[in-house]
């Protein structure tokens, strides 16, 4: 086939001059034409334009969204201003399951503070030795009306344990929550746990509490864990322990724990006594009591003036139970609560007004049961709290160091006496050695004499022995007399070990009469000054599930019960 | 005339090719300056936003660098002084942050448009959203995530809202139709009321955080409210405030556009209602607006007179949710929608007692008005 331009030039309109120039021709595709060919330059100019300029901006503002798109967010630096402002959450995610730390759920631990910075150092040992994984959980303190140092001291405790080396330490977000509510009531056991107080005092502890879970509750969270700052044991893995349970809502048994530092006192009563009296289940006669309160009534577990025969969680605790057996309860006690968090998400909090006739952490539990959540206690699942004096147990505990300091000084001055003895002992085996020697020397010349002289030695040093040892029962009977002297039973359990046994049997008795104080007035006070020394017996035959009836009006520091009826016998 | 390449191109260069790159370069110069050069950006980034993901979802915070690799540091340890948040009348004046909670069923971009023509600063602004698991509920996300975004990404700076948070309901409802004549069978009410409850308390516990002075519960079917809605509510420094709630519609007897009553539950309670409640069971409860169940309670929607007398204050004892002004301090105490029967009351009303019971006592105003949806 002939080009038909042959001769004029090529078809692209270059004119034919040298028959074998390979150029441009040979490279141009036979459609491209000059036009063609000017349009695709002025293309590839605009692309390089365009290119530089992006370029320019990308290096001049390389934080601009508009770059990151151009960038196809390649360039790191591009996204590190970027501002998250929507959160998206399904809450199907965080129902909280059996094994929790499997599915990393995360846990909220809330703990509500108010003048406890002695007990801090503990809390943080404690939190230290969790073993569910830290970083799942996240801490929120509200530290309200405080006058020591508590603020400082967590938030640096708080600093130490983010930065700690060890990776497995750090917790999650730790938020402090500041908030005062004017709390007028005392913060000591006695004001704390005096019956008037209880109802204001409780509905002020409900809205710190709420205030606490409403600044600190989150989407993400799963479980909420309810911790007291003055726990003083429990088990590291107590947060899996409650969780395998898979419940709602769920308690541990709180039991009180006397501290060790006055030696003679983990006599007193056993050495331990149910804290947490608000874990129980309902009764009937309590719901009966309920109908007859006014509106803003607030039941509270532990007092004579409402006998409620609950059966508590407290009491039921045997230390060789199943730790892992359950028990339906309708009222919660605050010192160690884990709960799911959907509960309070739906709105079960702890009611600052008299919910039901209750209140806080009581109040939480009753209202969890009528939102059918399941509400179960462990009874033989211990946690230990710290044992708190009340004001009597702290004056007997002086009036103690008082007598063990006369003691002491007593002792010391018996040790100065026997030395003083000793002394005359030693100078007397002295001079029978000289006389011995003198013996040797003048044998024969006297010795009747010399055996004579002897013997009126020893006899004296006898006497002087005899007498020490009734000096030393006659200074006891002498103590003996005076602690007898004073109105409390409980001086006469923590006097001397040799009574220990006495001491053991007296408990059970002595409980009792501060529960039901009022009715058995009468059997108390003829039963006491027996039970106290000599009949042991007595007491030991009022049969033991007894004293679980007994034990709904009994008080975590009945001892001032006991202690007023006591009081009032000697008055009479 | 066969030119050699390179240098004669440049000399051929159409004078047209370099205008119009230099008119490009120019024009794009001024397109990425200028708004970037806009101050408000700047400054609203740095006001409150926290380092963190695990921050409340109340304030945003600032994604870190993109790459996973970058190992993030455990989280700080955050103070907040509550005794700092004040809840004042002026709350423009004091920077009080608002937290906007509604619970949704449906979306309606009338209900969205109205929201962004809110005259309190958006910065100030937290909205809260929570809406079913179901089919209806899928859609409604979608749609409100789009016009998120658009907000967010797009929008005018002034426009966008602090933080959003989009929470899914964890439980099913228990009524699949959201259609109003479905809704409103006395029948279905307690049961719907207290999965409205449920909603409500979830949305309120994960999203309150410790910032927030104010929460305004408004319902995802409201299409109009005066524009300071907020100003003027809190401008009443009532503990629990809320507004009188209409409907508009055609009214084809007059052949215009009327106006009517439609939220019931915002009352002042009677003797009657009280000896009802007395005689019920205690799971029963007490239901407004229904011929079956006459209560004689003071309605508020019935009590709007004149419009011109918009500061009419009313002492209630039920409120509904429609548009309700919320003090944070009293949902801090614990005072919440009861999912179950409160006093024989649930929900927005059993919050009105719950909140009564704890000291704060709710009102009322009946002349000014917000309007629902009409379907």
């Amino acid at each position: 086939m002939m080009p038909r331009h042959q001769a004029s030039g090529f078809s692209n309109g270059y004119p034919r001059e040298k028959t074998f120039d390979l150029s441009p021709h040979s490279f141009q595709p036979r459609t491209s034409i000059a036009a063609q060919r000017q349009r695709k330059r002025l293309f590839i100019r605009l692309g390089i334009v365009f290119f530089v300029v992006i370029l320019i901006t990308l290096w001049v503002w390389p934080k601009s969204a508009f770059a990151s798109v151009l960038s196809l967010g390649l360039l790191g630096a591009s996204s590190e201003l970027e501002l998250e402002t929507v959160r998206y959450y399904d809450l199907t995610n965080v129902q909280g399951t059996a094994r929790g730390w499997e599915r990393e759920e995360r846990i909220l631990l809330c703990v509500p503070l108010r003048d406890a910075e002695p007990h801090l150092s503990m809390f943080f040992s404690h939190l230290r030795n969790f073993t569910y994984p830290h970083h799942l959980i996240d801490l929120a303190f509200l530290v309200s009306d405080s006058k020591d140092r508590t603020l400082e001291v967590l938030s640096d405790n708080l600093e130490q344990i983010q930065a700690d080396a060890d990776p497995k330490q750090p917790y999650g977000e730790v938020s402090i929550i500041e908030k005062d509510f004017g709390q007028e009531v005392n913060q000591d056991v006695e004001s704390r746990h005096g019956f008037a107080a209880q109802a204001s005092r409780r509905k002020l502890m409900a809205k710190a509490r709420n205030w606490l879970l409403s600044a600190a509750l989150r989407p993400y969270h799963s479980w909420v864990y309810w911790r007291d700052v003055d726990v003083e044991t429990a088990p590291f893995t107590i947060l899996e322990d409650l969780m395998r349970h898979n419940k709602d809502v769920i308690v541990p048994s709180t039991t009180n724990n006397f501290v060790d530092v006055w030696r003679p006192l983990p006599d007193w009563l056993g050495g331990e006594q149910p804290y947490d009296l608000n874990s129980w289940q309902e009764s009937e006669t309590a719901l009966a009591l309920a109908d007859t309160l006014d509106e803003d009534a607030v039941i509270v577990e532990g007092y004579a003036e409402y006998a409620t025969w609950r059966p508590h969680l407290a009491y039921l605790r045997d230390p060789y139970g199943d730790p892992d057996m359950e028990m339906e309860i309708d009222g919660v006690g605050g010192v160690s609560i884990l709960a799911k968090a959907k509960v309070f998400r739906t709105g079960v909090h702890f009611p600052a007004f008299s919910f039901q006739k209750h209140a806080e952490t009581e109040g939480f539990g009753k209202m969890a049961k009528r939102m059918k959540y399941s509400v179960v206690g462990l009874p033989h699942y211990v946690i230990w709290h710290l044992y708190e004096p009340s004001v009597d147990d702290i004056k007997h505990m002086e009036e103690m160091e008082q007598e063990r300091i006369a003691r002491e000084k007593e002792e010391e001055e018996k040790k100065a006496k026997a030395a003083k003895l000793k002394e005359q002992f030693g100078d007397g085996a002295d001079t029978w050695e000289q006389d011995k020697q003198e013996l040797k020397e003048l044998k024969e010349k006297a010795a009747e004499e010399e055996k004579r002289r002897v013997k009126e030695e020893k006899a004296k040093v006898a006497q002087l022995k005899q007498n020490t040892n009734k000096e030393k029962p006659a200074a006891q009977d002498e103590k003996a007399t005076t602690n007898q002297a004073k109105p409390k039973a409980k001086q006469e359990k923590s006097r001397a070990k040799q009574e220990e046994s006495e001491v053991d049997d007296e408990k059970p008795a002595a409980g009792k009469g501060k529960s039901k104080a009022k009715q058995e007035q009468s059997e108390v006070d003829e039963e006491k000054p027996r039970a106290n020394r000599e009949k042991p017996k007595a007491s030991r035959q009022k049969p033991k599930p007894k004293q679980e009836k007994l034990a709904q009006a009994e008080v975590e520091d009945d001892n001032v019960v006991a202690g007023n009826s006591e009081k009032k016998r000697f008055a009479e | 005339m066969a030119r050699p390449m390179g240098s004669v191109r440049l000399k051929k260069a159409n004078p047209f090719t370099l205008l119009l790159g230099t008119v490009l370069c120019i024009f794009i110069l001024y397109f990425l300056i200028s708004p970037s050069s806009t101050p408000s950006s700047t400054t609203r980034v740095v006001v409150d936003s926290a380092r963190h993901h695990l921050s409340p979802p109340t304030s945003p915070y600032r994604k870190p660098k993109s790459d996973a690799a970058v190992e993030l540091g455990p989280p700080p340890v955050t103070r907040y002084n509550l005794n700092n948040v004040t809840i004042t009348a002026d709350p423009i004046g004091n920077q009080e942050h608002v937290l906007i909670l509604t619970p949704m069923a449906r979306f309606y971009q009338e209900y969205w448009d109205n929201l962004l023509k809110l005259s309190y600063p958006h910065g100030l602004i937290t909205l809260g959203f929570i809406l079913p698991k179901s089919k209806e509920g899928n859609a409604a996300t979608a749609l409100l995530q789009q016009q998120i975004q658009k907000t967010q990404k797009q929008g005018p700076e002034k426009d966008r809202f602090k933080s959003i948070i989009i929470l899914r309901q964890d439980f099913e409802p228990s009524l699949q139709s959201q259609d109003e004549s479905e809704r409103h069978k006395m029948a279905n009410q307690k049961a719907r009321r207290e999965d409205m409850s449920k909603a409500r308390n979830s949305l309120l516990f994960t999203t309150l955080g410790p910032a927030t002075s104010w929460v305004l519960w408004l319902d995802s079917d409201i299409v109009e409210t005066p524009p300071s809605l907020i100003q003027d509510l809190a401008g009443y420094s009532k503990p629990v405030i809320v507004a009188n709630c209409f409907q508009k519609y055609y009214d084809a007897e007059t052949k215009s556009m009327a106006e009517r009553p439609y939220d019931f539950n915002s009352w002042q309670d009677s003797d009657v209602a009280q000896k009802l409640g007395a005689s019920m069971g205690p799971d029963d409860i007490l239901l407004e607006g229904y011929a079956e169940m006459a209560t004689y309670r003071l309605l508020m929607a019935y009590m709007a007179t004149n419009p011109s007398e918009k500061d009419t204050v009313v002492p209630l004892d039920g409120v509904g949710g429609t548009a309700l002004l919320v003090r944070a301090d009293v949902h801090r105490d614990g005072a919440m929608f009861p999912p179950f029967a409160f006093y024989h009351l649930i929900e927005t009303e059993g919050f009105a007692k719950m909140a009564k019971r704890l000291g704060w006592q709710p009102y009322g105003l009946p002349n000014y008005k917000v309007y629902h949806y009409n379907e």
